[in-house]
């Protein structure tokens, strides 16, 4: 059995790793699916709200973003029963960091100096979050 | 007015964020990661109280953040927004009980300053 990651934790160390990378993939390609699939939308004042519905509704780009977004909620709040929302937010923001280099590379964006910066500091900040347990409510406190 | 729409956007995402872990947190059957545990998390998503009232706080901080966007520029928007991750941070301790150690804090600030430098 996989080792936990705590004492005081109750899932795995594995489990807690599958559901983060789960988070930020869906997170990162939900927002760029939706992105690509809205560029592709006739202006929404151009056309009749019944018309500019079904477009929606048979835009696969939105509907495909539409469903990585469902799991990714689903996954956030299924983490926050077992991990602390200040161990979840920072870990889970590496979707950051991902939806800038997937812009550079399929979308051809360019990625300023202040840009990489902020992807640097956002892998230190992650980086460290990601070192301290996962739950703090069901242990004493720690110092350092 | 943007201003409006920033305090909006943060209180209610704070809130929301802040109410759904603590509703999130009193599901504790969290051995099963199968179809029916699945089906028992969707259960407590859709009936427990306090993680309904936070997904509403949640779409008025979606809704206030769309209305920003289009009063503001996203390099004011987006780094503007990113301080919420302290302001939970510092109320995570308050309202979740949650131990917050310096690493805990730096990170949190890492990636509110991360988030603002990657929107410019």
């Amino acid at each position: 059995m996989e080792a936990k990651i705590e004492q005081y934790s109750s899932v795995s160390r594995l489990t807690n790793r599958i559901f983060i990378t789960l988070i930020v993939i869906t997170s990162t390609f939900g927002n760029l699916l939706l992105g690509v699939g809205m560029q592709r939308m006739p202006d929404f004042g151009a056309a009749p709200l019944s018309s500019y519905i079904s477009v929606l509704f048979t835009n696969r780009y939105v509907l495909i973003g539409t469903a990585l977004l469902i799991v990714w909620m689903i996954a956030q709040l299924w983490m926050l029963t077992w991990a602390d929302l200040t161990y979840v937010l920072p870990v889970t923001a590496s979707a950051y960091i991902l939806t800038a280099i997937l812009s550079k590379f399929f979308l051809g964006e360019r990625i300023s100096v202040a840009r990489w910066a902020g992807i640097i500091i956002i892998s230190f900040g992650v980086l460290l979050v990601s070192e301290t347990p996962p739950d703090t409510k069901h242990q004493p406190e720690r110092t350092s | 007015m943007k201003w409006l729409w920033l305090a909006i956007s943060v209180l209610a995402g704070t809130f929301g964020d802040l109410m759904t872990a603590r509703g999130m947190a009193e599901h504790r059957e969290i051995e099963d990661f199968g179809a029916r545990g699945l089906a028992r998390i969707l259960r407590h998503i859709g009936t427990h109280r306090e993680v309904i009232a936070g997904m509403v706080f949640n779409s008025i901080s979606f809704f206030s953040l769309m209305a920003l966007l289009s009063v503001s520029e996203v390099s004011f928007a987006i780094p503007a927004g990113a301080s919420s991750y302290v302001i939970k941070a510092a109320l995570a301790r308050w309202y979740l009980g949650e131990h917050l150690n310096a690493k805990r804090w730096l990170g949190a600030v890492c990636v509110a300053i991360g988030i603002a430098l990657i929107a410019f």
